[in-house]
C-alpha cells in the first residue's frame, strides 16, 4: 500500500497549533508506537502515515519528495529551495506561524528609510572604510534574491544562525535581515525596519510536494484528507 | 543532476601546451594560483551575486572558501604575494581549472568545471600598447591552436567613465551612475529620477532636519544631526559614525535642492551607449555625439584611436569588428578595453575568449594604489570543440 506521508512539526507551538488546526475538521492526530516515536496517523484518515519532523527538515522532505503533503513555514520554503514553483506546491496559509522577513538597520542611520538609501550609504561606505556593507541573516537566498531585486550589490552576507539583531551593535554586521512578528525585538536592539524592507510576509503553510511519487492511491488519499479540511484538490 | 561530459583529456593537455608556450614566448611567465581561495575577496570585490555561481564553502576552522570561478583574480592575488607594492611590472600566463555553479543546468558549452587559459599584465603604464599586445596575444594563441574562422566584438568603459566625467552634474550623482552602469535597469531609473525628480522624498526623512543643513558647513550640518539624535533618545552603534551619517544626511539634502539633470546630459550618455559602429568608424561616431569633444572624452576617443591603430599594425581588421559603447557591461571590474572571441558555431552565449583592462581590480584585492592591468583568457573546451576535437 502507498501511504500519504504527511509530515508535521515535531515540537513547539508549530506542532501545538497543528494539531489545533487539524482539530478544527475533527481530525486527531496520534502517535503510533511508542510515546516518544516520531511516526503517527490521523484517526478517521486511513492511508495517512504522520512523519514528525523539525519544521526546517519538513522542507527538505518535501523538496526530495520523501513527503506528500507537509507543514512548513513559507520563509523556510523560499529559503531552502531555489526553484519552489517547480517543487512544491502551497496549499493552504493556515494563519499561524507568523512572521515577517525584514531588512533593518540602526536607528541612527537617519539618512537611511528605503533600499535604495542603503546602495547610496554603501558607496560612501565603501570608500570610508575599504569593505562593503555586512548583512547578517539566516536567509542568505532570500536576502541575495531580494537586493539583487532591488539593483543593490555592494554588500557580503555573514551568516548568522542566532541573536542576529543583536550583530549591528556587537560590530559584527551592519545590516540585517531576519524574521520579526511584533517588531519589538528589533526596536529593543536599536533597530528600525526599511519602509520598503518586508521582504516576505510568511505564515505557515499547507505545502504539497510535486516531486514526490503520487500513485493513485496516494492521490485519492490526499483528497479525502484535503476534502476533511475543506481545501479543494485540484491544486494537489 | 546529469554528470557533465567527459572531456577529452589528451586533445586538452595538446592543446594547452600550444596556448602556454605562445604565452610563454610572448613573455609571459607561467604561474599556477591555489584553486582553493578566500571566498571573502572575491565576494568583496564582485560582491555576493558571484555565491549563486560559484562553489563557497565552509572547512573544519569556519574559514569560508571558495572553489575559485575564474583565475584573474587568483593571479591578482600570487602578484600582490610577491610584490606587495605593485611596484614593478609583470606578465603571468596560466591554464587550470575553474568552477562555476551553473543555475540552469551544466552541459558541454556551459560546464561546472572548465579549464581556462590566459595570460594577465600588470603595471604596464603605456595602457594602449599592453592592450593591443594582449588581444593581439590572445588571438595569436587561438589561431595557432587551429581556430580559422572567428567574431571579435570589442568595447571600451574608459569612454563611458570619460564621457560622465565631462557631463555637467553633481560628483555624487557620477558615482551613483558609475555604480549602477553594470545594472541596466537601475541605470536607467537612476537616469530618469536624477532629470525628473532627483529629490529624495520617503516619508521617514526628517524633513525639518533636510531644510535646516547648511550644505557649506559640514560641522554646522553635523552638530545638527547629533542634536536630532539626542531629541529622538537615539543611540548611535554600529560602524558608521555620525560624520558619516550626517554626509548622506547632506547629500539627501543637496539632492532635495538640486536642480534635475538636463535632458540634454542624459540624452547624450543614452546616445553614448547605444553607439554601435565598426571599430574603425567609432571614433567619428563618438566625435559626432558632442559639439566639440574636450578633456577627458577627447582624450579616451584618442587613446582608442591610437590602440586601433596597434591593433591594425598586428593585422587586426578594425573595419570588420563591431564596437559598441555598452559592450562589456556585465563584468564589473573592467575599467577600460574589453573584447570577445565568437565562434560562428558557438553562439553569443559561449565566447571562446574575453578579455580587457581593469585597472582597479588590484587595490580591490590589496594593492596600495590602483594599478594598471589587462587580461585575456580563453575557455579551453569550447576552443576544442570549435577547432573539432570533440571536448
Amino acid at each position: 500500500m502507498s501511504a500519504l506521508v504527511f509530515a508535521v512539526p515535531s515540537k513547539g507551538r508549530l506542532m501545538e497549533q497543528t494539531a489545533e488546526f487539524l482539530a478544527r475538521s475533527g481530525l486527531k492526530l496520534r502517535k503510533t508506537g511508542h510515546d516518544r516515536g516520531y511516526r503517527g496517523a490521523i484517526e478517521d484518515v486511513a492511508g495517512v502515515e504522520v512523519a514528525f519532523v523539525s519544521a526546517s527538515e519538513i522542507v527538505a522532505e518535501l523538496n526530495r519528495g520523501h513527503a506528500h503533503l507537509g507543514v512548513t513555514g513559507e520563509d523556510l520554503v523560499r529559503e531552502n529551495i531555489a526553484n519552489a514553483a517547480d517543487r512544491v506546491t502551497f496549499l493552504k496559509p493556515l494563519g499561524f506561524g507568523r512572521a515577517d522577513v525584514v531588512v533593518a538597520v540602526p536607528k541612527c542611520w537617519i539618512d537611511v528609510s528605503e533600499v535604495a538609501d542603503i546602495a547610496a550609504a554603501a558607496m560612501a561606505f565603501r570608500r570610508e572604510h575599504g569593505r562593503p556593507f555586512r548583512v547578517a541573516t539566516k536567509y542568505v537566498n532570500i536576502t541575495r534574491r531580494f537586493f539583487s531585486s532591488r539593483g543593490f550589490a555592494d554588500y557580503r552576507i555573514v551568516e548568522s544562525l542566532g541573536a542576529t539583531e543583536g550583530t549591528p551593535a556587537a560590530g559584527t554586521a551592519d545590516i540585517i535581515v531576519d524574521i520579526t512578528t511584533t517588531g519589538a525585538t528589533l526596536a529593543a536592539n536599536g533597530l528600525k525596519i526599511l519602509e520598503d524592507g518586508v521582504i516576505l510576509k510568511s505564515e505557515a503553510n499547507l505545502v504539497a510536494s510535486k516531486t514526490a511519487a503520487w500513485p493513485e492511491e496516494t492521490k485519492k488519499t490526499c483528497e479525502r484528507l484535503l476534502a476533511r479540511l475543506g481545501i479543494s484538490a485540484a491544486t494537489a | 543532476m546529469s554528470p557533465p561530459p567527459p572531456a577529452n583529456f589528451e586533445a586538452l593537455a595538446d592543446q594547452s601546451r600550444t596556448l602556454l608556450s605562445v604565452f610563454i614566448a610572448g613573455g609571459h611567465e607561467a604561474v599556477s594560483p591555489p584553486i582553493i581561495q578566500p571566498a571573502g575577496v572575491f565576494l568583496d570585490v564582485l560582491g555576493e551575486a558571484l555565491r549563486g555561481r560559484t562553489y563557497v564553502f565552509s572547512d573544519l576552522d569556519g574559514e569560508e572558501l571558495c572553489l575559485r570561478p575564474d583565475l584573474t583574480v587568483p593571479t591578482c592575488r600570487l602578484y600582490l604575494e610577491r610584490h606587495p607594492q605593485a611596484d614593478r611590472p609583470a606578465h603571468y600566463c596560466y591554464n587550470g581549472p575553474a568552477f562555476r555553479y551553473q543555475p540552469a543546468g551544466a552541459d558541454a558549452s556551459h560546464p561546472r568545471e572548465f579549464r581556462q587559459a590566459g595570460i594577465e599584465a600588470f603595471g604596464a603604464t603605456d595602457r594602449e600598447d599592453a592592450d593591443a599586445r594582449t588581444l593581439t596575444l590572445v588571438l595569436l594563441a587561438l589561431q595557432q591552436s587551429g581556430l580559422r574562422s572567428s567574431k571579435l566584438r570589442i568595447g571600451d568603459l574608459g569612454l563611458f567613465a570619460a564621457l560622465l566625467e565631462g557631463t555637467e552634474m553633481p560628483e555624487r550623482w557620477r558615482r551613483r551612475l558609475r555604480h549602477q552602469f553594470w545594472r541596466p535597469d537601475a541605470f536607467r531609473a537612476e537616469l530618469r529620477r536624477l532629470t525628473t525628480n532627483p529629490a529624495r522624498l520617503s516619508a521617514s526623512l526628517p524633513r525639518a532636519l533636510i531644510e535646516a543643513l547648511n550644505l557649506d558647513d559640514p560641522a554646522q550640518a553635523e552638530s545638527l544631526v547629533a542634536a536630532e539624535l539626542d531629541k529622538g533618545s537615539i543611540e548611535v552603534f554600529g560602524v558608521r559614525s555620525v560624520t558619516e551619517i550626517t554626509e548622506g544626511m547632506l547629500a539627501i539634502a543637496a539632492d532635495a535642492r538640486a536642480k534635475p539633470l538636463q535632458q540634454s546630459a542624459a540624452a547624450l550618455i543614452e546616445d553614448y551607449l547605444e553607439v554601435k559602429a565598426y571599430a574603425d568608424q567609432a571614433p567619428a561616431r563618438l566625435r559626432a555625439l558632442i559639439e566639440k569633444p574636450q578633456g577627458r572624452f577627447a582624450a579616451a576617443i584618442d587613446a582608442f584611436e591610437r590602440r586601433s591603430a596597434l591593433l591594425n599594425e598586428s593585422g587586426v581588421k578594425l573595419s570588420e569588428v563591431p564596437f559598441s559603447g555598452e559592450f562589456g557591461r556585465n563584468v564589473a571590474y573592467y575599467s577600460g578595453f574589453v573584447f570577445e572571441v565568437l565562434a560562428l558555431s558557438l553562439g553569443a552565449a559561449s565566447p571562446v575568449a574575453g578579455g580587457g583592462r581593469y585597472d582597479g581590480l588590484l587595490r580591490a584585492v590589496g594593492a596600495p594604489r590602483d594599478v594598471p592591468a589587462v587580461g585575456g583568457a580563453i575557455h579551453t573546451e569550447r576552443l576544442l570543440a570549435v577547432v573539432g576535437g570533440k571536448a
